[in-house]
């Protein structure tokens, strides 16, 4: 093991599943300097969680692959070694933090990894404290992970690994599941780890992380697109696209007005426009919001106590029209889930009422609510069961006791709407994409007025995020009231008319959007982020929603 | 909602070894099965009512109270009237039934006292070093761990059929088991997939990494540890004592 070997080098790596006709990965080649911060991004099946996987063994170990070409970690070859032989030299972490915790309490969880592989118990104490400490969860050690939020799960997941010291660390989409708060927690313990000189590759969707790195790799079909200094990719609008990645609105923003290099960071972007004598031109009077329909669901002083006095809902007031598309907004535990579950019934207010149509919800039968108010939950795991696709769909339809002649009609209705074709497919087979839209094929199914979805675009790429929000808005258009839940900015800019921020169980904002992304005060006390170019805008005096907005009006005013 | 019994805030009972723990365990419910006059058992009910003081286990029985209550009064409901008799209460019935029913809330209240003190990992060591192959307590530790996840998950997977017009409570016995197919698919498969993105997180934290294991936590027993010991031994001791010469049951003092 030299000094100047890189953390990771890989070598013309090539892996092929058990079974699979195609490549995971093809002549894939890079290198991870020592103490370097790599990002590696590109669509779905782009090949990244495998390349995270072949990096720790887990290809071929627990995944049967054929592997080609050749893994490096600080300059000795891996072939041939268990993953549990390499755990004091490569940490990995993932998405799904609840499948990352195995013990009733933090330090039995710190612990687990070192007497593991042995680590002399007179040592562990301050390799507690220390992984503790790194994580920004020292003082939790009695406490017990069930009662942790997101984020802090999650950073015991990494805690449990650094308390190995291992040099190199991999993050496989570790914010996925989380909320803004959680997300920057994790960004934050990253920042510190890198201080400390660990070699890190993180897998990640959104554009803002990767600005950080000091290498930036483009996954495309198992193989490479490009890689390099993440300026430089970032910027180029056309190769994010190509990768399936979300490009970042300055850079957006730069190459619909022509300009060269956009920087990475807003607030030099906004300095560099205002240099070359750009001054937003906003319409003097806004579009006036779309008057909203007669009342269709009416929230009156509602308030939910969980059976344990929790409160998680208090005096909330909300009337929402026939044909909106309202976000809810807000950090975990705000209360968005709770509220919407009370619009179809699945939770009883402890105080206050909801009516649908003047009608109390909790008076409603079942059939009914199903057939008026349908709420897509978040993972559509929690409800696919049937063994083909036409089945899971035709099951809400068969719950209302319809002839078989109009399930049929309703099953083919559902899936063209949602754009699936595979009838016969096992749904349990199609990728999260596509379970996802079958999800809201299942709900649509059903006919509902209303439409709820618990954070749709959550775990999906920027492809299969834009034809949900695409299906979204036709759905809207034809008449359907839609509700999301969401932490998405820019999602609720460019999608939504109406968003309801929530706080602490609370009514914080409820009305249109542009004030709301306006509010910085909000926005700080809500931990909540505007969409960048609305920042951008922001800064340069307007308040924009999208890019081609922000595009308009610059281009009037040069 | 909290699925465990164990209290947080440390007591004198909390720092004992596990084994010691369970060594109590054990001796309070042998000792309970030694003697059936009403008044030899109240001492021992005593003994494990003030340990769970100690441990701060009351509100963990405040929690139960339902339970306790119905056992209680059932068992001596059902004694006073059923014994050698049908449906005709007699005295000897109601001591039996008083014997039974303290007994039976005393091992209740002992199995409280445990898992208020113990967590579930320290079950596991106990276990391992009277002689149980590791993986059989690590198993133990992670179904603990992953019961609040299922149970979660179930709830969900509930609420989402709901909404596709799922309901329990109608039909036949065969129509009401096939309704459970749409929930239970989800459950199984999500934790088989979590499953085995457990296993994967399992050896990328060194299970299996070829070393041999350290054990950090609590190996060590102290004077406390003894003293316990002592009184665990002794209490099961007297009760066994009280037993064999006969002094404890009821029909030789009726």
């Amino acid at each position: 093991m030299s000094g100047s070997a890189a953390a990771i080098a890989v070598r013309d790596l090539g892996c092929t599943y058990a079974g699979a006709a195609r490549p995971a990965l093809d002549g894939v080649t890079c290198e991870v300097p020592a103490g370097a911060l790599a990002v590696v991004m590109g669509a779905t099946g782009a090949g990244k969680s495998t390349l995270a996987r072949c990096l720790t063994r887990l290809v071929p170990c627990f995944l049967p692959a054929e592997l080609r070409g050749e893994i490096r970690l600080l300059g000795q070859a891996i072939d041939g070694a268990r993953v549990g032989e390499l755990a004091g030299t490569i940490g990995m972490v993932f998405q799904d933090f609840e499948a990352q915790l195995f013990s009733t309490d933090v330090t039995q969880e710190m612990v687990f990894a070192l007497e593991h592989t042995g680590v002399a118990p007179a040592s562990i104490p301050e390799r507690v404290t220390r992984a503790l400490g790194a994580v920004g969860l020292a003082g939790f050690e009695g406490r017990d992970p069930t009662t942790l939020s997101g984020g802090e799960k999650q950073r015991l997941a990494i805690a449990g690994l650094l308390a190995l010291r291992p040099p190199i660390m991999v993050l496989d989409e570790p914010t996925t599941d989380l909320d803004p708060t959680g997300r920057a927690e994790v960004f934050d313990v990253l920042g510190r780890l890198r201080a400390e000189r660990l070699s890190l590759l993180v897998i990640e969707h959104d554009t803002a992380a990767a600005a950080e790195a000091d290498l930036l790799v483009l996954l495309r079909d198992g193989r490479i697109l490009a890689s390099g200094p993440p300026a430089a990719l970032l910027a180029d609008v056309e190769a994010c696209a190509a990768a399936g990645v979300r490009p970042p609105d300055v850079s957006r923003v730069f190459a619909a007005l022509g300009l060269p290099s956009p920087p990475l960071d807003v607030v030099a972007a906004a300095d560099q426009l205002r240099a070359r004598g750009f001054v937003p031109v906003a319409p003097v009077e806004l579009p006036p919001p779309a008057p909203p329909g007669p009342a269709l669901i009416a929230v009156r002083g509602l308030g939910h106590r969980y059976p344990d006095g929790r409160r998680a809902l208090a005096g909330v007031n909300l009337t929402i029209g026939r044909g909106e598309f309202v976000a809810l907004a807000g950090p975990n535990g705000s209360g968005k889930t709770t509220l919407a579950k009370h619009l179809n019934g699945l939770l009883a207010p402890t105080e206050g009422r909801v009516t649908l149509d003047g009608r109390d919800v909790a008076d409603l039968p079942l059939e009914t609510l199903a057939q008026r108010v349908g709420y897509v939950f978040q993972d559509p795991d929690h409800q696919l069961f049937a063994a083909t696709v036409a089945d899971e769909v035709a099951f809400g339809p068969r719950n209302l006791g319809l002839a078989a002649a109009e399930v049929e009609a309703r099953v083919t209705e559902a899936l063209a709407a949602v754009e699936l074709h595979e009838r016969d497919a096992d749904p349990f087979l199609l990728d999260k994409g596509a379970r996802q839209r079958l999800a809201v094929a299942s709900i649509l199914a059903l006919r509902p007025d209303v439409l709820i979805l618990d954070e749709p675009t959550t775990g999906l790429d920027f492809q299969e995020q834009q034809r949900m929000l695409g299906l979204l808005d036709r759905l809207h258009a034809a008449g359907r009231t839609i509700i999301i839940i969401t932490h998405t900015p820019w999602v609720i800019a460019e999608h939504a008319r109406r968003v309801v921020l929530l706080q602490g169980g609370q009514l914080r904002y409820d009305g249109a959007l542009r004030p709301f992304f306006a509010d910085e005060r909000l926005a700080a006390e809500a931990a909540f982020r505007p969409p960048e170019v609305t920042h951008l805008g922001r800064l340069l005096g307007c308040t924009p929603l999208t890019v081609a907005e922000l595009v308009t009006w610059l281009g009037r005013g040069a | 909602m909290p699925l465990t019994l164990y209290v947080a805030t440390p007591s004198v009972l909390h720092r004992l070894h596990p084994v010691t723990k369970l060594g109590l365990l054990v001796a309070f419910i042998v000792a309970s099965f030694m003697v059936d006059r009403p008044l030899l058992l109240l001492p021992l009910a005593a003994t494990v009512g003030g340990l769970l003081v100690v441990a701060g286990g009351l509100p963990n029985v405040r929690r139960l109270r339902v339970m306790f209550l119905l056992v209680f009064f059932f068992t001596l409901f059902v004694w006073t009237l059923f014994y050698q008799s049908v449906l005709v209460p007699t005295y000897a019935g109601f001591l039996f039934g008083l014997s039974t029913a303290i007994r039976l809330a005393t091992f209740l209240a002992a199995g409280i006292l445990f898992l208020s003190t113990t967590r579930v990992e320290e079950v596991a060591y106990a276990l391992g070093r009277l002689g149980l192959p590791y993986t059989i307590g690590f198993t133990l530790t992670l179904a603990f761990r992953l019961v609040p996840v299922f149970f979660d998950a179930a709830l969900s997977v509930v609420q989402a059929q709901r909404c596709r017009g799922l309901e329990f409570g109608r039909g036949g016995v065969v129509a009401r088991l096939r309704r459970f197919v749409p929930i239970i698919v989800p459950v199984l498969i999500g934790a088989l997939r979590r499953a085995d993105r457990m296993a994967m997180a399992l050896e990328l934290r060194g299970f299996n990494s070829g070393r041999p294991r350290t054990t950090y936590l609590r190996a060590r027993a102290g004077p406390a540890d003894a003293l316990a010991g002592t009184l665990a031994f002794a209490t099961a001791a007297v009760y066994v004592g009280l037993w064999a010469a006969g002094i404890g049951t009821l029909t030789a003092h009726p």
